[in-house]
């Protein structure tokens, strides 16, 4: 890094902006000089304009049509010759170019990468004057480009009508340079193991050697590995590479990471769809586990959410197999962000296709968004999440459990039901008091599945608390009271089940406590206790046919389960 | 589609593609990130005038400093603060410092140290901070403050924060005549530069191609088959040698396949680093290193940010130039099977040149093409070194002894190369340079 000292009074004192205002008037007088100053200025604000803006925008086109009128006038008849300086650039001596702010110095750049005149030839084709803007433009906008510098470029550009004279092994002067610096640095610890590099391979005996022409045709599979084509193979090759020694632990994950993610880019900057849908296999075929999900999370990019919406003809769901494969690496909150506005069925059926295959690498960017779309597309992502993310069942669960919309809410228990990690208790048994029975029976199955003994009270109070429990209802909390707490439960059973004596008893004939004695029967069919099975039987005797046949049902549940789970 | 709309899709291809893996608010994000960074580290600087660096004051700020530290790292790899009188840059986008001091009086700061920026080529644990810190408010030392400073930071621990000079650029054209390319010379920066860059590297810096590139251009314009980047390197560490040789090697092989001029820049470039693996730490010996070293390499490359078609034509060579061309499944790129090649032949030199000599081994490697070597490459190299590759022991017609001291020069003359007398008694070079295409014959070539 070096720094520049700014001429004498033009240090500036206000920030460099953004903007592309007028930059400090050029002193040029000459007619030939003015023409210069123009058309340095329009290179340098066309450079920028990429960092502004997008480049198909129309300004861009107007800075590119403007630099291209300029470099025909400045060239037109003579070539044009301007010397750089460090902040300046210079045509026959008169000052054509002043820019003392590194950061937007295009003179600057010019002079640091050891570039000290240019020479553009009359009529210099307009090709070339595009690959001249071209590497100025990368220079000035490429924040991390440190491959290489104008000078390199220039000279790898080998162009015809524009000659650049640049020093080479450039480095600027020091101001007070230490001269024991390099000598101190030297062998702080760059010592590689003695033996590098051994053992030496087993070479076969010597044979003899002689001068043999090599027909051009042998050369060429050597040149194949310089060109477009060439280097995507070589990003997916090396993608490959890295995944690989990523997965056996040689390579850290953030470091393979981060190289997929600048293949991707690169790959999308180049709309290489082919290969970007190459990359997703490759990542597709990893096996399964972080290190993928990883790798599946960073590749997430909201740009190829176009091309693969862009495939889906409008009024159908049907995702070409090339776009299908580019699935992996489109967000899901991209894709459920445009479903949102999306008012195609087909798009919107393929947009929860898109969040769906993003699972389990994206699910908690689904589980935010779960409350706020519409039932079908949030209880089909539930659904998807309890299958291939059930970590996060809880969650998606957690964040529709109040949905206004039963049938949501009744798949969130569900999913919730077989999740993974912590329910939130206090909510659910909110939801015991819930207006539909659908809900309530849904949270008696969850709480009776997660057996938390908190819960028993209050599940207790909703079996002794209404009477007008349908028989699936009460049949869920009794079977949620077994699993709760053992003990407690039988306690209760028993008491349920004790037949009524006295008038209270007779007046009633028992039904009055049908609910209780329902769900006792069902909660016995799920409790451990050896005499359950007895107790039923023993129900069955005395009750009436409804009764009798909800006892006989829950001894054949009974045994399935029991058959079920040996 | 008409010209300029053309030019704008082609545009911005190229500069998607040199911006690949870049947020796109990444300009932004260091600017604040950047300003926010100079500020602290401004602050820090202020506040050792009331606190000790080890004092609790310095706690929330040093952990704020390491936080803003390590995510500017994230986004650029390597962060370059540069002080220019009243101005602060970091990675070359000017950082706002009005009505902020911390910042603003950065340069001054840093001038006591003969220091006009540091560059950071990794996160900051806290320790590190206070001694960095630390370090920048004490006094300059007599004599060679950046220096001393430079040591005693590597002292503490300190040693991926590189200090850089005040620079100044004149502003009169006097260095624009035209260069010099003495291979001699050209080759004494390529070494220096070498040694430096391993020096970062296994001091855990990103690796910094560019000054790597330029040296690897120079040595191309001066022609790589001069005699200087032949000779032997006594005076340079082995590991430097071995890679300016390899180099040498690969960039020959590179010209006789008539690669083109950017391909071979990037071969030279991935040639000078191809080892670089063997800097990190723990890597192993023997065996182990071999193996694992490879791997390591190509992990250091990785630590430079940003996508390029040099970056991967590098890791790849990096990654696979112990690689077998026989083995189908693990076939290398052609660097890959080029640094093989001049590897290979640097090393059987180099371990069994004094019991054979160096045309048979060629004529080993050569027979081992299409198992261990890309057989074209492997006559490739055999046209380019010649029948007697360079440093040679020859035994001459007339009983003098002599090294060879340059590749082949054509086909016409492959087997009469360019030889540089010994004194007979103590083998040393003795300045006379005979060339065997004007008369003179070899007896035999020797090993050693």
């Amino acid at each position: 890094m070096t720094q520049p000292q700014p001429p004498a009074g033009g240090t500036r004192t206000t920030p460099p902006t953004a903007g592309l205002e007028p930059e400090r008037a050029p002193l040029a007088t000459s007619d030939g000089g003015q023409a210069a100053a123009a058309l340095v200025l329009a290179l340098s604000k066309a450079a920028r304009s990429f960092s502004l803006y997008d480049p198909a925008n129309a300004v861009v086109r107007q800075f590119l049509s403007d630099y291209q009128q300029k470099a025909q006038l400045a060239t037109a008849g003579t070539p044009l010759v301007l010397d750089v300086l460090p902040f300046d650039l210079l045509r026959e001596g008169e000052l054509v170019y002043r820019e003392v702010d590194r950061e937007r110095s295009l003179a600057f750049k010019l002079f640091r990468d050891g570039v000290r005149r240019l020479t553009f030839e009359p009529e210099v084709p307009w090709a070339e004057l595009l690959a001249f803007l071209e590497i100025v433009a990368i220079r000035s906008t490429g924040i991390r480009q440190q491959e290489e510098d104008l000078a390199t470029m220039l000279r790898k550009a080998e162009f015809g009508g524009i000659r650049v004279v640049a020093v080479e092994g450039f480095t600027p002067e020091e101001d007070n340079p230490e001269p024991e610096e390099r000598r101190r640095r030297s062998g702080q610890g760059a010592r590689p193991p003695a033996g590098f590099d051994t053992p030496f391979p087993l070479l076969p005996p010597p044979g003899p050697i002689a001068f043999r022409s090599v027909p051009e045709e042998a050369l060429a599979p050597l040149r194949a590995e310089d060109g477009p084509e060439a280097l995507v193979h070589n990003a997916l090759r090396l993608a490959a590479l890295l995944l690989h020694e990523a997965g056996r632990g040689a390579v850290a994950p953030g470091e393979a990471r981060q190289f997929l993610v600048e293949v991707r880019d690169f790959l999308i900057a180049d709309g290489a769809l082919a290969a970007l849908a190459a990359l997703a296999d490759l990542v597709a075929r990893q096996p399964a586990g972080e290190l993928r999900e990883e790798i599946l999370r960073a590749l997430g990019d909201a740009r190829v959410l176009a091309a693969v919406v862009a495939a889906v003809r409008p009024g159908t769901a049907e995702l070409p197999p090339e776009a299908a494969r580019l699935l992996p690496l489109v967000p899901a909150s991209a894709a459920l962000d445009l479903l949102a506005t999306e008012p195609d069925e087909g798009r919107r059926a393929v947009l929860v296709r898109i969040a769906e295959a993003r699972l389990p690498a994206d699910a908690e960017a689904v589980v935010s968004r779960l409350s706020s779309l519409e039932p079908a597309a949030a209880r089909g992502l539930v659904q998807a999440i309890a299958a291939r993310a059930p970590a996060w069942a809880a969650a998606a669960a957690a964040a529709l459990l109040e949905h206004q919309d039963v049938r949501l809410q009744v798949e969130a228990l569900k999913a919730l039901e077989h999740a993974e990690g912590d329910v939130p208790a206090d909510r659910l048994l909110r939801l015991l008091r819930a207006g539909q029975e659908a809900v309530r029976i849904g949270v008696a199955q969850v709480l009776g599945r997660r057996g938390q003994p908190s819960a028993f009270p209050a599940v207790e109070e909703a079996l002794t608390g209404r009477r007008d429990l349908s028989h699936a209802e009460a049949d869920a909390l009794g079977r949620a009271l077994a699993h709760l707490h053992q003990a407690r439960s039988l306690d209760l059973f028993a008491r349920w089940l004790e037949p009524r004596k006295g008038l209270l008893g007779r007046l009633t004939g028992g039904r009055q406590e049908d609910p209780l004695r329902w769900a006792a029967v069902a909660g016995l069919g799920a409790h451990p206790a050896p005499d359950a099975v007895a107790r039923i039987e023993a129900v069955a005797k005395g009750a009436d046919d409804e009764l009798r046949r909800h006892c006989f049902a829950t001894l054949a549940r009974r045994r399935h389960e029991g058959a079920r789970h040996g | 589609m008409d010209e300029l709309t053309r030019a704008q899709t082609d545009l911005g291809r190229a500069l998607g593609r040199a911006r690949a893996g870049e947020d796109r608010e990444l300009a932004q994000k260091v600017r604040e990130g950047g300003e926010q960074l100079a500020h602290m580290l401004g602050g820090l600087l202020k506040l050792t005038r009331t606190h000790s660096p080890d004092n609790h004051a310095f706690d929330a700020p040093v952990a704020e400093f390491g936080r803003s530290l390590a995510a500017l790292g994230e986004l650029l790899g390597t962060v370059h603060l540069v002080t220019v009188e009243d101005q602060v840059y970091v990675n070359d986008i000017r950082i706002r410092s009005e009505g902020k001091a911390g910042s603003k009086d950065l340069g001054s700061e840093l001038r006591r140290h003969n220091t006009g920026g540091l560059s950071f080529h990794g996160p900051l644990e806290v320790a590190q901070i206070r001694a960095l810190v630390a370090g920048l408010a004490g006094a300059g030392a007599p004599g060679a403050p950046r220096g001393s400073l430079a040591g005693w930071l590597a002292e503490q621990g300190v040693g991926s924060v590189e200090l850089t000079g005040i620079y100044r650029f004149q502003t009169t054209r006097t260095d624009a005549e035209a260069p010099r390319r003495d291979p001699g010379e050209v080759l004494g920066r390529l070494l220096e530069l070498v040694e430096e860059t391993f020096e970062n590297l296994a001091a855990g810096r990103v690796l910094n191609p560019l000054p790597l590139r330029r040296s690897v251009i120079e040595a191309l314009e001066a022609g790589i088959e001069a005699p200087a980047f032949w000779l032997a390197f006594p005076d340079c560490p082995p590991h430097a040698a071995h890679a300016v040789e390899v180099a040498m090697t690969a960039l020959l092989l590179g010209k006789a396949a008539r690669l083109p001029s950017g391909f071979l820049q990037d071969l030279g470039i991935a040639a000078l680093v191809h080892d670089a693996g063997y800097l990190a730490p723990g890597v192993g010996e023997g065996a182990a290193g071999l193996a694992r070293h490879p791997v390591e390499g190509a992990r250091i490359v990785l630590r430079q940010r940003g996508f390029s078609e040099a970056k991967l034509r590098r890791l790849r060579a990096v990654l696979e130039h112990h690689r077998d061309f026989g083995d189908a499944s693990l076939r290398p790129s052609t660097f890959g099977a080029i640094l093989r090649l001049a590897e290979d032949y640097s090393n059987v030199v180099r371990l069994y040149g004094a019991k054979v000599t160096r045309d048979a081994a060629l004529g080993a490697m050569l027979k081992a093409g299409g198992k261990l070597y890309q057989p074209v490459l492997a006559q490739l190299l055999v046209n380019a070194l010649g029948r007697f590759p360079p440093g040679t022991l020859l035994e001459l017609a007339d009983g003098r002894h002599g090294r060879s001291t340059a590749p082949a020069r054509g086909e016409e003359l492959w087997d009469k190369p360019l030889v540089r007398l010994l004194d007979p008694t103590t083998h040393r070079p003795v300045g006379e340079l005979v060339d065997l295409a004007r008369g003179g014959a070899i007896r035999r070539a020797l090993p050693g």
